[in-house]
C-alpha cells in the first residue's frame, strides 16, 4: 500500500512492475541529472559579471547539444520500448479471475473449476479492526496462488471503473459490455491493495481491490471454505 | 534540384546542422518504416476484401507478429483453440 508522503512508486510484487520500476528510477536519474545541470548553467549566466553587445555563434557547441540529447533519449526509448514489448508477451494462465466493477463495489468470480463467486465491499471507516488500513481494505479478497500466472478478466456491471493494483503493476479500465484482460505474476505472498480508477459516482474512492497471494495448499483451501459458505 | 543545391549551400557554412539533420531524418525515416511494415504485414489490416477479407482468422499459433520478441519463445507455442 502506499505511506503517507511516499514519493516514489510502491514496492513491486510481480516482475512487470519490478522492470517497470528500475526504468522509472533509470529515467528519473537521467532527468534529475539534467534538471540539475540546467539550474547550474542559469545560476552562473544569471550571476556572470560578463557581457556581449555583439551576436555569439560556435558551430562546434552546435554540434554538441544536438548530438549529446539525441543520444540521451535513444538511451531512455531502448530500455522503454523493451518494457513495452515485454507487457504485450503471450502468457499461459494457471487461473482465470473475473473482476466486475459495480457501484460500488467489486465482484470476483472463479469458474474454471467450479461455481465460485462473490463481493468485496469496502470495510467501513467505523468498522476497522486495529492494524486495518482506512478506504482500503475490503470484506472478501481476491486471493490468488503465489508464483502462478493470473489471467483477469476486467468488466463492469454499470459504469466505467477501473481494476488497479499498483503494486503488481496493473491497470485495466471496466466498461460495461467489454471484456478486458490482464495478465500477471505475483512473485512473493503479501496484501496488495488498488483503487478504482475511473470516475463512477459518489463512492468511487470506496470501492478498493484487495489481492492477497498464497501458497497453492492456502489457495485451494480457501477456495473450499468460500463454496461451503455459499 | 534546386532545393537540395540551396540546402546543401547552407549546410557548407553552418556544418552544426547536418547532426540535425541526421536525426530527425533518422525518425522520420523510422516512423515510416514502421508504419508501412503496420500497413502490409499486420494482422488486422486487409488490402484485398476480394481474397484476403480476414487475415486475422489465418495466423499460426506460432506466428510473431509483433516486431521484438524479448522474452517470448514462439516456436514453443501451441495451438489450443478450435478452427474458425
Amino acid at each position: 500500500m502506499a505511506q503517507y508522503t511516499q514519493l516514489g512508486l510502491q514496492d513491486a510484487a510481480s516482475p512487470l512492475m519490478e522492470e517497470l520500476l528500475h526504468f522509472h528510477d533509470h529515467a528519473l536519474m537521467i532527468i534529475t541529472l539534467i534538471s540539475a545541470f540546467v539550474l547550474y548553467i542559469i545560476l552562473t549566466m544569471v550571476t556572470a559579471k560578463t557581457t556581449d553587445k555583439y551576436i555569439l555563434d560556435s558551430q562546434e557547441v552546435e554540434i554538441i547539444w544536438t548530438v549529446l540529447p539525441a543520444i540521451i533519449l535513444v538511451l531512455i526509448a531502448l530500455p522503454s520500448l523493451r518494457i513495452l514489448y515485454l507487457l504485450d508477451e503471450i502468457n499461459d494462465p494457471h487461473l482465470t479471475i473475473k473482476a466486475m466493477g459495480h457501484q460500488w463495489y467489486w465482484s470476483y468470480e472463479y469458474t474454471d473449476y467450479e461455481d465460485l463467486g462473490f463481493d468485496s465491499y469496502m470495510v467501513p471507516t467505523q468498522d476497522l479492526t486495529p492494524g486495518q488500513f482506512r478506504l482500503l481494505e475490503a470484506d472478501h479478497r481476491m486471493v490468488i496462488p503465489v508464483e502462478s500466472p493470473i489471467r483477469v478478466l476486467v468488466s463492469a456491471e454499470d459504469v466505467l471503473h477501473s481494476w488497479a493494483v499498483p503494486s503488481l503493476g496493473v491497470k485495466m479500465d471496466a466498461v460495461p459490455g467489454r471484456l478486458n484482460q490482464v495478465a500477471f505474476v505475483a512473485s512473493r505472498p503479501g496484501v496488495f491493495f488498488g483503487q478504482c480508477s475511473e470516475i463512477c459516482g459518489a463512492n468511487h474512492s470506496f470501492m478498493p481491490i484487495v489481492v492477497e497471494a498464497v501458497p497453492l495448499e492456502h489457495f485451494e483451501n480457501w477456495s473450499s471454505l468460500m463454496l461451503e459458505d455459499a | 534540384m534546386s532545393l537540395l543545391a540551396t540546402v546543401g549551400k547552407q549546410l557548407k557554412s553552418h556544418p552544426a546542422l547536418i547532426p540535425l539533420f541526421i536525426f530527425i531524418g533518422g525518425g522520420a525515416t523510422m516512423s515510416v518504416m514502421y508504419l508501412g511494415r503496420l500497413a502490409l504485414k499486420n494482422p488486422d489490416v486487409s488490402w484485398d476484401r476480394k481474397n484476403n477479407p480476414e487475415p486475422w482468422n489465418k495466423m499460426e499459433p506460432t506466428q510473431q507478429y509483433k516486431l521484438f520478441a524479448i522474452n517470448m519463445d514462439y516456436s514453443k507455442l501451441k495451438k489450443d483453440r478450435p478452427d474458425f
